[in-house]
């Protein structure tokens, strides 16, 4: 049980940092949510306000 | 400072055909609908909080209504928190961001019309009714009964709708954080809850106990934390107007969460009779998400860059900013209690009760206001009073704070003292004003939310016209600044499979999945092999009556406060007798185990107090225990503790029922009788499954029944000593046996009339010093005088002293005429010796089927008038008969003056 949830969550880890240090363009793809959620607020607020 | 439309990854964006064109329709009447439910359901909830935190030190208040009895009230507190405001609040926020999220609007608002109805007028409000009308069911954040948890299982699907399948339909390629928590905590809670309302219904004790276990976590965990972390994810960058500091590192933080969080639930039953891979699994996953919270409040403070000045200013965004140091602090404290060293002391204290209000106030409350005042701000037509909203959030981080810091320390106490030999009642009394404190510092915290209901209602007013102008030039602007350059096409297989579906099917069924089949399914399994292995064969179950009285118990909320689980720890052992093992649970259906000791366990109650002094008990807790903060039960009476309903008599043959499996099953004489060792050590008593299987060593002779090992205490010979432990036997003697023996020991205390045999009237006889150690240590069997052996010797010491202080020396009014004392000595050896002993010791023939014992006249000597009038009228509720129609005056005359004279005489066996 110990063990399960040690590896699972060091694979979870390792695999993203991996991927993360490796390949460039899964940061740009990754961190896109967070422009596109600021984009549709504006959107929403120059509509509601 | 670059702008957003200056980032190299908006460009992106932009070409890559984000969300353009017509913005969706946002729901603002359901918004408005759920704040107003979400706050007034929250001050209905607060006030059953203050009413249950009040009786604390007030427990006759409005305690004669079985619909206002803490137990009930508690209930609806922690339910109407979790339906009413919470869930409300959580909604009205949903209908806010997820048009904005998804770029759709919710499913449809005729759907959210019938949701807004289920959830207030088939949850919430019938839930609370039919609490306080007697139907629940005992199960932590599960207490509605289960007609409503299927409507609220019902409101889970409708939120499906509502709130997922825009995000599926969308088919976005990305999909922020918020949009993320949102739908894994949709689908998640929608599993968990029945799982956790119906299976510990159907699933016995133990077995059950680890399903409960994991949905008392889950509700903290998979509900509010997803949708309160969805709030702050949104709130932070609406408000500063940059975007959160990294989104890798929420992604990070969310499948650790939502991995980690459903495992962390066996951690409430440590020590328990769960196996002990689960617990261990449990605590470890508990260290993880401690991690992984620390992770995602620096991403969350992180994002704050460069704006930390909008924190004092934005009121909103404060709101949220506490609610995410909060976060931090109680996410760090659960995973240090989860740890054993720690947990074997402060479990089951009011430091978790501390720890509760940290996470559902200062994390989710919070940042559930904080999501409110941010969209009453930029919703049309309404906007907050920054004046009241400013007030509101000091008089909530202050009485917060106060609760916290209260509450923490009243754990403390009760730990210590717990871990002591020192009676159970003594923390109840220690604590007495940190439960004061703590209502005090509720009200501060009610009167922050009445503020904050306020400022929606007095804010400025916003002309509607100025509105829609004002949308109709800024809208003309977005458009241009979006280009609309959208490049809809037919997505692909890939994007099919959207990041909406990975969370619903990967975070949401699968931890669920995995979580219960790790924590709940396996170990359950483990346990029905060990119950059989173990089980007695011929295992009583409980009565058509003890069933009946096992439902009004959980229907009061007596599990709330009193245990039914005896931990492996040495602690609980002493105190309480044998661990509880899955074998003894396995006709519990629901589990009673509880998370909280404000009264002491009741797993042992068989054969620890007679029937009178239960009853006495149900009806009014402070006639025998004076300083007890237990809820009177009158309506289980027909007007007094000697008439109690059939409901009373069967909460009775419950409560005497509980630990019966056990005493019958002689596991632990044989293991007394066998084993020189008093207690094992905590880690050894816990560590392995064999714990369970091996009944460990039982101190029973600690917690009743006869020791003949008792001290014969002897008060100070110095005068000046004499008096101050007399002194100081009077204070004990107010504090815990007045209510029995009357505040001047004549037997005439408020319990007095319901008990038999009635106390003794301690002026009306000489003790020894022998006599009075032998029953301060042992009790007397067949009466209610409990065994108070858990005192220090010094204040057992100070007892003695004060009680033989109470006894001055009578007048006899006939001579000690040799003729008389012949005559009462061949009465006596005639009528009195199969009993009494043929010297007056107390152990004739037939002492021993006698309970409370007979008398043994060489350690007592009654007055004059006391004996005669035992003569005359016998000792009701007990062997003792009336002897006035066998007996003329003369004969009971020298009968009196016999076992007067046998006083301090060598005896053969001084019996008890």
């Amino acid at each position: 049980m110990i063990n399960l949830i040690v590896i699972a969550i060091s694979a979870i880890m390792f695999a993203l940092l991996v991927v993360w240090w490796r390949w460039p363009a899964f940061r740009d793809w990754i961190e896109a949510p967070k422009y596109s959620m600021l984009r549709q607020e504006r959107r929403f607020d120059g509509r509601d306000r | 400072m670059t702008t957003l439309s200056e980032h190299p990854i908006y460009r992106i964006q932009q070409r890559n055909g984000q969300p353009t064109g017509e913005l969706p329709a946002v729901e603002y009447d359901l918004i408005r609908a759920h704040v107003v439910a979400s706050l007034a359901t929250l001050l209905i909830s607060v006030s059953f909080g203050l009413l249950v935190a009040s009786k604390f030190n007030f427990p006759e208040f409005l305690g004669g209504h079985a619909w206002l009895t803490w137990g009930r009230l508690r209930y609806d507190h922690t339910q109407g928190i979790f339906f009413g405001w919470l869930g409300n609040a959580f909604l009205a926020f949903f209908y806010y961001a997820v048009p904005r999220l998804a770029n759709r609007p919710v499913w449809s608002r005729k759907l959210g019309w019938l949701l807004f109805g289920i959830w207030n007028f088939a949850v919430v409000l019938p839930g609370w009714v039919l609490v306080l009308a007697g139907f629940s069911q005992p199960l932590e954040w599960a207490e509605f009964p289960l007609v409503v948890a299927a409507f609220v299982v019902l409101a889970f699907i409708l939120m499906v709708y509502e709130f997922v399948l825009p995000f599926l339909r969308a088919q976005l390629s990305d999909l922020y954080v918020s949009a993320w928590y949102i739908i894994g905590g949709i689908i998640f809670t929608m599993l968990a809850y029945p799982v956790g309302n119906l299976v510990p219904q159907l699933v016995p004790g133990a077995q059950g106990a680890a399903f409960s276990g994991l949905w008392i976590h889950d509700a903290v965990g998979l509900y509010v934390t997803p949708f309160a972390l969805a709030i702050a994810y949104y709130v932070i960058p609406a408000t500063t107007r940059r975007p959160i500091f990294s989104h890798f590192l929420s992604m990070v933080g969310f499948w650790v969460l939502f991995f980690t969080y459903p495992l962390n639930g066996t951690h409430h039953y440590v020590y328990s009779a769960i196996p002990m891979g689960a617990q261990k699994g449990a605590i470890v996953a508990s260290a993880y998400l401690g991690m992984d919270v620390i992770l995602v409040v620096a991403n969350l403070l992180l994002s704050l860059r460069g704006s930390i000045g909008i924190v004092g200013k934005d009121i909103p965004l404060r709101f949220v900013w506490f609610g995410v140091v909060s976060y931090l602090l109680v996410s760090l404290q659960g995973s240090v209690q989860a740890l054993m060293p720690i947990n074997r002391f402060i479990h089951f204290t009011d430091w978790v009760i501390g720890h509760s209000h940290l996470a559902m106030i200062g994390f989710a409350s919070f940042i559930a206001l904080g999501g409110i005042a941010h969209l009453w701000q930029r919703i049309p037509g309404t906007r907050y009073n920054e004046r009241a909203m400013n007030w509101s959030f000091w008089l909530l981080a202050g009485g917060l704070t106060l609760m916290i810091a209260d509450l923490t320390i009243a754990g403390l106490v009760e730990a210590q003292l717990w871990n002591s030999s020192a009676p159970w009642i003594d923390s109840v009394r220690a604590v007495m004003n940190y439960w004061l404190v703590r209502t005090v510092s509720g009200l501060a915290i009610a009167a922050g939310f009445v503020l904050f209901w306020i400022s929606l209602v007095s804010g400025p007013e916003v002309s509607a016209e100025a509105t829609a102008a004002a949308s109709r030039e800024v809208s003309e602007n977005v458009s241009a600044f979006e280009n609309n350059d959208s490049t809809s096409h037919e997505p692909s297989f890939a994007r099919r499979l959207s990041h909406a579906h990975v969370i619903a099917f990967g975070a949401g069924v699968g931890f669920f999945a995995l979580s219960f089949l790790v924590l709940a399914i396996l170990p359950g399994k483990e346990l029905a092999d060990e119950i059989k292995r173990v089980a007695p064969v011929a295992m009583p179950t409980l009565t058509a009556s003890e069933q009946r009285g096992r439902v009004i118990y959980g229907r009061e909320g007596c599990a709330y406060c009193h245990t039914e689980q005896v931990r492996f720890l040495a602690a609980d052992v002493r105190r309480f007798g044998a661990p509880t093992e899955a074998w003894e649970t396995k006709y519990d259906y629901p589990q009673l185990w509880g998370t909280r000791r404000i009264g002491p366990d009741l797993s042992r109650e068989f054969n620890l107090h007679p029937q009178d002094w239960q009853l006495t008990h149900l009806f009014n807790p402070r006639l025998v225990v004076r300083d007890s903060v237990m809820p009177p039960y009158p309506w289980l009476f027909h007007g007094g503790p000697g008439q109690p309903t059939q409901e009373g008599l069967d909460v009775l043959a419950y409560l005497q029922s509980l630990g019966r499996a056990r005493e019958l099953s002689g596991l632990d004489q044989q293991v007394v009788a066998s084993s020189d060792t008093s207690v094992t050590s905590d880690m050894e008593m816990a560590s392995e499954a064999s714990a369970k299987a091996t009944p460990p060593t039982v101190p029973i002779a600690m917690i009743g029944g006869l020791s003949p090992s008792a001290p014969v205490l002897h008060p100070a010979s110095n005068p000046n000593d004499l008096r101050a432990e007399v002194s100081r036997g009077g204070i004990l003697f107010a504090a815990n046996c007045a209510s029995c023996h009357g505040p001047s020991g004549k037997g005439d205390g408020g319990a007095s009339t319901s008990l038999l045999p009635k106390p003794a009237n301690l002026t009306a006889a000489r003790f020894s010093d022998e006599r009075l150690s032998s029953v301060l240590w042992n009790g007397i069997l067949g009466s209610s005088m409990p065994p108070w052996r858990q005192l220090p010797a010094e204040d057992l010491q100070a007892l003695v002293a004060y009680i033989q202080s109470l006894s001055v020396p009578g007048v006899s009014s006939a001579s000690q005429a040799t003729g008389s004392l012949d005559m009462g000595k061949a009465l006596f050896a005639g009528l009195c010796a199969s009993c009494h002993g043929a010297s007056g010791a107390g152990n004739g023939p037939t002492a021993g089927a006698l309970a409370p014992s007979p008398t043994n006249f060489h350690l007592k000597k009654p007055k004059e008038e006391r004996g005669l009038e035992v003569l005359e009228n016998g000792v009701p509720g007990t062997a003792m008969p009336p002897w006035k129609d066998q007996l003329g005056d003369d004969q009971r005359h020298a009968l009196v003056e016999f076992v007067r004279s046998l006083y301090g005489t060598p005896q053969e066996n001084s019996g008890q």
